[in-house]
């Protein structure tokens, strides 16, 4: 299932930073707007680093897997009885 | 065991771990990352004793992914290929490669609630982990690389090496 990635037109300042951190090649600069765009949103594997480091803010994920906050999930809490 | 105790206990558990994990990489530096490797790789072997031999890479990781569910270790992972790939599987000069995707982890977890860097000793326990493991499944041997450690998720290069 392929991740939604959104860039935020208005808020990019074209830094590419989004570029380099990202793994997988996700986003690509379109030279004429000066703005990074979604080229293969199939490839992101939801690290979401593009989205920790966007000085503006600009870049938003839907449909992904957000990773468990252990110390804070019950469930795990009670499987995890037998290492504590 | 009340689950807001467990949920303390476990708290507890991962700072002391990123504590150990920090303290040992200051103690002697890059020495670190081989006894991590070597828990991993004993973890790996231990854990996987009994699990039927097999020459077939993706059942490898099926059964490495067994022993990780089977024991309550949520460090499970995903095989991953890019759009451009035509397989999951690929051979280079060193070996079989398979690019591996990390999600759930308590390591990275642990190394969030202490304030601790990613790809640090902690990390090459996971590394160690396939190592023993495959060594125990395809009597082969092999390196993971972390090729990306994301907030969210990990991105990392599994080589399994050619018989000599």
């Amino acid at each position: 299932m392929s991740v939604e990635i959104d860039v935020h037109e208005q808020s990019c300042r074209g830094c590419e930073l989004c570029i380099d951190i990202c793994p997988t090649k996700v986003f690509e600069l379109d030279a004429e707007k000066r703005l990074c765009v979604v080229r293969h949103a199939e490839d992101c594997i939801a690290c979401l680093s593009c989205a920790y480091i966007c000085p503006s803010n600009a870049i938003s994920h839907g449909d992904f897997h957000a990773v468990k906050n252990f110390y804070r999930d019950a469930e795990f809490c009670q499987r995890m009885d037998k290492f504590l | 065991m009340e689950t807001s105790q467990q949920r303390l206990a476990l708290q507890d558990a991962m700072v002391f771990l990123g504590a150990i994990a920090s303290g040992t990489e200051q103690a002697i530096g890059e020495s670190a990352n081989s006894i991590s490797y070597l828990a991993g790789v004993n973890l790996g072997k231990k854990l996987s004793v009994g699990i039927a031999h097999t020459d077939d890479i993706e059942q490898a990781l099926n059964s490495t992914r067994d022993v990780l569910e089977q024991n309550d270790y949520l460090w499970l992972f995903e095989t991953f290929k890019t759009h451009d790939q035509d397989t999951v599987i690929k051979e280079s000069d060193e070996g079989t490669e398979v690019m591996l995707v990390f999600r759930d982890c308590m390591i990275r977890q642990s190394l969030f609630r202490f304030g601790h860097t990613q790809k640090g000793s902690l990390c090459n326990m996971m590394y160690g982990f396939f190592a023993g493991a495959l060594q125990n499944i395809m009597a082969r041997e092999s390196s993971l690389e972390i090729i990306h450690a994301g907030e969210n998720a990990c991105f990392k290069k599994l080589i399994i090496r050619r018989v000599p």
